[in-house]
């Protein structure tokens, strides 16, 4: 358990002590705070509430946002050769796994989290909005959502970065999988039959409008948990047999 | 301390290690020698349970590298070849990230940190980024992260590889210093090192041990077969037959390339024989000129040229 905390402070503070955490902040909440309120323009009198619009703007940036950050996890590891110091240090594939992991979903929360900040802003400064209008139980489903997709995805991008020395290819692999993840169960359930039902069941994208108006599944939740578990026990195994370097 | 039995490892079709065994007491330097490509890093990452093995024992301590990895790990202080380091990192924090990554904390970090800092001659680097530093710092970090945790066990792949003198003798005086209380294996490619800090030396050739013996043995088998030296001035094929058919040569071969006229021959001869002085006459009563003739002191380097030559040729 305290190496697991040893690995997850360094992964953080390898985060900050590159610059480019810090235009990922500013780019990050700069994207999502332009996209929120060119959607709440356009949506004037509409009836999508507020809070989805916010987490429809911080999801499609969370595709570029996850690549990004997770690409480095192992990748650089084993550019520069670290790899080897690591797991020559007496700490199990678990603790780096689990560890790399907190680091990075802990950078991607310090990231996302300051967004929300955009809601309030607008609300500041339009004139016929109050608080009361915003619907905070539909804002709660929303960070779920995105709590659960951002652990989900984050996995998915450590188990890629995992599979590779080179950071970019690891980038756009995982930039891919993250948008087939988000969009593969909308275009699928354009199918006819059961087909069709089934990949908007397991749709990201239904996933996020149920949430977001308040509705909070328990099999939805399962799905998530049990989908990350799967990645990071996959991650462990695959570091721990070594063999795909 | 070190148990290897039997020890395969093959990368798809290639063969990197084959079949070797060796056994290290506690408290032995072991030096690891052996051409580019010969299974050293290999071996050395097997050992140090970077890398599973396909065939073979390897036990240290008597745990098991592949089933008990993580004990193993605990006793084993590695210095990788390339010696990784998180360049965005600074030398005192990087240290205090690995102290703590192998289990040390507080009071007792802080002391290693500061007796690594010292032993390695990083004092006026601590606070310098990992990534700004020449190889020569970065050679004693990846040492000072290896030797932190006191382990029992040194695996150390090319340790004084880009030092310069006065560093490679620091090093080395570090590295015999650890001798009784810690059990070494290291790796190198200067041979003279290897001689003055290792008590046996195993030599590797397309992963398989030529040789494994005290250095002084291994260069005393080769001095009981000397070397004559002989350089002349004279036709070339006449004087190499001449110097062939003399008492106590067994084989004649020239070396290099012929500068002018002046042809250097070796001489190697039968056990314990010195054949100077029948050499000499040889040259005088066919009226070549003789510029020098001498005996040549063998060492390790010859041991090592002859044990793995046959994989070069």
């Amino acid at each position: 358990m305290r190496r697991f905390c040893v690995i997850w402070r360094r992964e953080l503070a390898a985060c900050f002590l590159s610059p480019i955490a810090y235009v990922i902040m500013v780019v990050f909440l700069g994207a999502t705070g332009f996209t929120f309120f060119l959607g709440a323009v356009r949506n004037v009198g509409a009836a999508d509430p507020l809070p989805s619009l916010l987490i429809g703007a911080i999801v499609i940036w969370l595709g570029m946002l996850i690549p990004v950050i997770t690409m480095r996890l192992f990748a650089e590891e084993k550019r520069y050769g670290t790899i080897e110091t690591l797991m020559t240090a007496p700490v199990t594939e678990n603790e780096v796994v689990l560890g790399k992991y907190a680091g990075a979903l802990t950078f991607l929360t310090i990231v996302t989290l300051p967004a929300v900040g955009s809601l309030f802003i607008l609300e500041r400064f339009s004139p016929g909005l109050s608080l009361d209008d915003i619907d905070m139980g539909a804002l709660c489903g929303g960070l779920i959502i995105l709590v659960l997709l951002s652990a989900f995805f984050t996995a998915l991008g450590l188990l890629i970065s995992l599979l590779t020395r080179n950071q970019i290819v690891s980038a756009v692999c995982c930039f891919v999988a993250v948008w087939l993840g988000l969009l593969l169960g909308w275009l699928l359930s354009a199918l006819p039959g059961g087909a069709g039902r089934l990949s908007e069941y397991v749709s990201a994208t239904t996933h996020i409008e149920d949430f977001c108006r308040g509705i909070i599944s328990a099999p939805t939740l399962v799905l998530y948990a049990s989908g990350t578990w799967l990645l990071l026990f996959s991650s462990v195994r695959i570091l721990e047999s070594r063999q795909l370097r | 301390m070190i148990n290897v039995k039997g020890l395969t490892k093959r990368f798809g079709r290639f063969t990197a290690i084959d079949n070797i065994s060796f056994d290290i007491a506690e408290g032995e330097i072991v030096g690891l020698l052996g051409p580019n490509g010969a299974g050293k890093t290999t071996t050395m990452r097997i050992v140090s349970t970077f890398l599973p093995a396909t065939g073979g024992e390897v036990t240290v301590d008597g745990l098991d590298v592949f089933s008990n990895s993580v004990e193993v790990r605990r006793r084993i202080g590695y210095l990788p070849e390339q010696v990784p380091l998180y360049n965005e990192m600074r030398v005192q924090e990087y240290l205090a990230y690995r102290g703590r990554l192998k289990g040390l904390t507080g009071r007792a970090l802080r002391g290693r940190i500061q007796e690594m800092l010292e032993a390695c001659g990083l004092i006026e680097v601590r606070r310098a980024v990992c990534g700004t530093l020449s190889k020569g710092y970065r050679q004693r970090i990846g040492l000072a992260d290896s030797l932190i945790h006191q382990p029992r066990v040194l695996i150390l792949d090319e340790p004084t590889i880009g030092l310069d003198p006065n560093q490679i003798r620091q090093i080395r005086n570090l590295i015999k210093g650890l001798a009784p209380r810690h059990t070494v294996l290291l790796s190198s490619h200067i041979l003279s090192e290897v001689e003055m800090t290792c008590r046996r030396v195993l030599i590797l050739n397309r992963g398989r041990i030529v040789a494994s013996d005290t250095a002084g043995n291994l260069v005393g088998l080769m001095k009981a077969r000397p070397r004559a030296r002989i350089q002349v001035r004279g036709p070339e094929l006449p004087v190499c037959e001449a110097l062939a058919a003399a008492p106590g040569v067994s084989r004649v071969t020239r070396e290099g390339a012929a500068a002018g006229e002046w042809i250097t021959f070796n001489c190697e001869c039968e056990k314990d024989a010195d054949p100077r002085v029948h050499l000499f006459k040889i040259v005088s009563s066919n009226r070549w000129d003789l510029r020098e003739l001498t005996m040549e002191r063998r060492n390790l380097e010859d041991v090592f040229v002859e044990m793995t030559a046959d994989g070069e040729n």
